[in-house]
């Protein structure tokens, strides 16, 4: 350890350096040979070398696989199904953080005879399998008319969600002082005043960890998404897994590779536009008055 | 106007009584203050005047008005926070101005109240700023002047204080008490802080394990204690209780290896109560150096072996054993100087004309 380099690095150093460039390059290699393969076309897949960049890069993967690859008996591309993941995604992400919001601010400062018996319970939903619920809500689905449609679909990401959303936004109340609340009952603020005007301006943090966790989880659901929809309601994952095992003539791998890019690009998106809170919001917990 | 009832009240968290049946009235205008131990029951007992926790049973009137069963915005009550509980995302005019808002009042007159309100409490410079951005006393001027802006019948204050620095508690001690006298509102005060209640108060209410111990004014309380509970809570360096023998009415200390008989006003009271043992409670300043003049009725010289002494500037306290008990003496720091010199025997001078006494068992005055 006392080979020490001139400009302060050392051996040891170095060598921590070379692992993690190592493994940051494995764990990247996948995706560079997703979106070298998209752009290549399938001759030079046959003939090239996975590794290689794409001699000459075309879009005719990505083209075909938006507007006209067949996923099962219809060939309109990831289209029409990237829409009905959007019509799913936004409305169940919107009502669960909402509806979050609203539970984690009264088990947290509205608390009551049974509250953290009711949180826990709660709780008990976040470890619920997906597969256990499966066959009674399709039932209840079918009893309430919603089975095969977007709404259905948006109801029961709504109810898997809830537990998530609470759990979030109670933790976030919880260390909310209560005396923030009680100043604002005496200034004359009634149950959604307090929330509107004191605890929703500072829960920007939460919001955005709870959007995005909400995005991704219901973005990338497969398994309810197969069993609950419709042919003409299939999200996009549904859609994916279609496509891919759907082969007229030969497998167009640089086809599923430009597909599997769409399908991940909008949780990739909503990273990055607001992965900093996200990082921010789960660690910074208390805020200061 | 303001003038507050509070009727048998009580109040238990489950099996766990905190009030037991308090009594309180408060005239219009006076500055009340709670005092007690932490656990006594004195914020739990502010907080169901403001109507934050109801009372379990009993009844509370404001201005003549049961409020009992009111939530606390028809209390027509501020209150000002320990912890200030400004709203961190409002800048301070919104914090001053936010209970006008919810009680609808126009934008104009809202802005001339703040304007005013930031005036009286020179923080007309800070109104653009978040919380944040402000000092414990500029925080804690904020809090007040959110709860001035809606000119209530009462203020609430629990412990408004006990966050600043020593020398701005002062400061504000004062303030606080000069904006009583200006604005002659009713005023309940929280605090631990035995010293902001003897200075702030009209009445003080002691109170311990859900009990008012005593209600009355600072003198009352500091010269004439229902207990030795507030004898011992109320005044820094606390009162000396010592284990005495009763002879003939007069008291039987022994100290530096000899008795002394003390004479004091209540000796009829002691004959009458035919005990034989009694806590004589005689606080520091009774004890100070000897001076040849001062010789009156229910004043004895005595000699202490004085063990320890700890200058406070001002004055200095020297500590004996009377009986084999600890108790302080209060001297000047000439005095205590020489105490440490002098082969530590030291002549006292003790004035047992405002001495107490209670019962052995119960800590209650006999009388």
């Amino acid at each position: 350890m006392s080979h020490t380099f001139a400009n302060g690095f050392n051996a040891g150093r170095a060598f921590i350096y070379a692992t993690l460039v190592f493994f940051a390059l494995l764990y990247i290699s996948p995706l560079y040979i997703i979106l070298t393969t998209s752009f290549k076309d399938i001759e030079e897949i046959r003939s090239g070398n996975l590794l290689a960049l794409p001699d000459e890069p075309t879009l005719y993967a990505w083209i075909k696989a938006w507007g006209s690859a067949c996923t099962g008996s219809d060939c309109n591309g990831l289209a029409p199904f990237f829409w009905n993941s959007i019509r799913i995604v936004i409305p169940a992400v919107l009502i669960s953080t909402i509806i979050g919001a609203l539970n984690g601010y009264v088990l947290a400062q509205w608390r009551f005879r049974g509250s953290d018996m009711l949180f826990g319970a709660l709780l008990f939903g976040c470890f619920i399998p997906f597969q256990v619920i499966l066959l009674p809500m399709s039932i209840l689905l079918g009893k309430m008319g919603l089975a095969n449609t977007i709404s259905g679909l948006v109801m029961v990401h709504v109810i898997y969600g809830i537990a998530f959303t609470t759990l979030f936004f109670r933790n976030y109340y919880v260390a909310i002082p209560s005396d923030l609340t009680k100043a604002a009952k005496l200034d004359g603020a009634g149950f959604f005043s307090i929330f509107t005007n004191v605890f929703l301006p500072m829960s920007t943090p939460i919001f955005v960890v709870t959007i995005i966790w909400q995005f991704t989880q219901i973005w990338n659901d497969f398994l309810f998404g197969v069993v609950y929809s419709g042919s003409g309601t299939q999200p996009i994952t549904v859609a994916l897994n279609n496509l891919v095992n759907t082969s007229v003539g030969g497998k167009e791998y640089n086809v599923d590779m430009a597909a599997a890019v769409i399908a991940a690009l909008p949780t990739l998106l909503v990273y990055v536009v607001a992965g900093k809170y996200f990082v921010k919001g789960l660690t910074a917990g208390a805020v200061k008055g | 106007m303001g003038a507050i009832d509070i009727i048998n009240v009580t109040k238990s968290f489950g099996d766990t009584p905190v009030l037991k049946n308090i009594n309180l009235n408060i005239k219009d205008g006076e500055f009340l203050i709670l005092v007690g131990p932490s656990g006594c029951g004195k914020s739990t007992l502010m907080n169901t005047v403001a109507g934050l926790e109801d009372v379990t049973s009993g009844q509370i009137n404001i201005a003549g008005r049961d409020v009992t069963n009111l939530s606390p915005k028809n209390r027509d009550i501020a209150m000002v926070f320990q912890s200030y509980a400004l709203y961190p995302t409002m800048d301070v005019r919104r914090n001053i101005s936010f209970g006008l808002e919810m009680r609808k009042v126009p934008k104009k007159e809202r802005n001339q109240t703040v304007d005013r309100i930031a005036d009286l409490l020179q923080i007309s410079h800070l109104l653009d700023r978040k919380p944040s951005q402000l000092s414990g006393g500029q925080r804690q001027r904020v809090a007040m002047g959110r709860a001035l802006a809606r000119s209530p019948k009462v203020f609430l204050l629990d412990e408004p204080l006990s966050n600043l620095d020593a020398k701005l508690r002062v400061e504000m001690r004062m303030e606080i008490k000069k904006m009583h006298k200006r604005l002659g509102t009713t005023i309940i005060y929280v605090t631990h802080d035995q010293i902001e209640a003897m200075t702030l108060a009209d009445r003080i209410a002691v109170l311990s394990e859900g009990i008012v111990q005593q209600f009355g004014t600072p003198y009352e309380i500091y010269n004439d204690p229902a207990n030795r509970f507030v004898a011992d809570f109320m005044g820094s360096p606390a009162m000396n209780f010592i284990e005495c023998d009763i002879e003939d009415g007069r008291l039987i200390v022994e100290t530096d290896g000899q008795d002394y008989k003390f004479e004091v006003p209540d000796r009829d009271v002691l004959q009458k109560s035919g005990l034989k043992r009694v806590v004589l409670g005689l606080r520091p300043e009774m004890i100070t150096e000897a001076k040849p003049d001062q010789k009156r009725q229910f004043t004895q010289e005595i000699s202490m072996l004085v063990e320890e002494t700890e200058p406070m500037g001002a004055d200095t306290m020297v500590t004996g054993l009377w009986n084999s008990t600890e108790i302080q003496g209060r001297v000047s720091p000439e005095a205590g100087h020489a105490a440490k010199l002098n082969d530590k025997h030291t002549l006292l001078h003790v004035d047992t004309s405002k001495a107490v006494f209670f019962h052995l068992e119960t800590g209650e005055r006999v009388r």
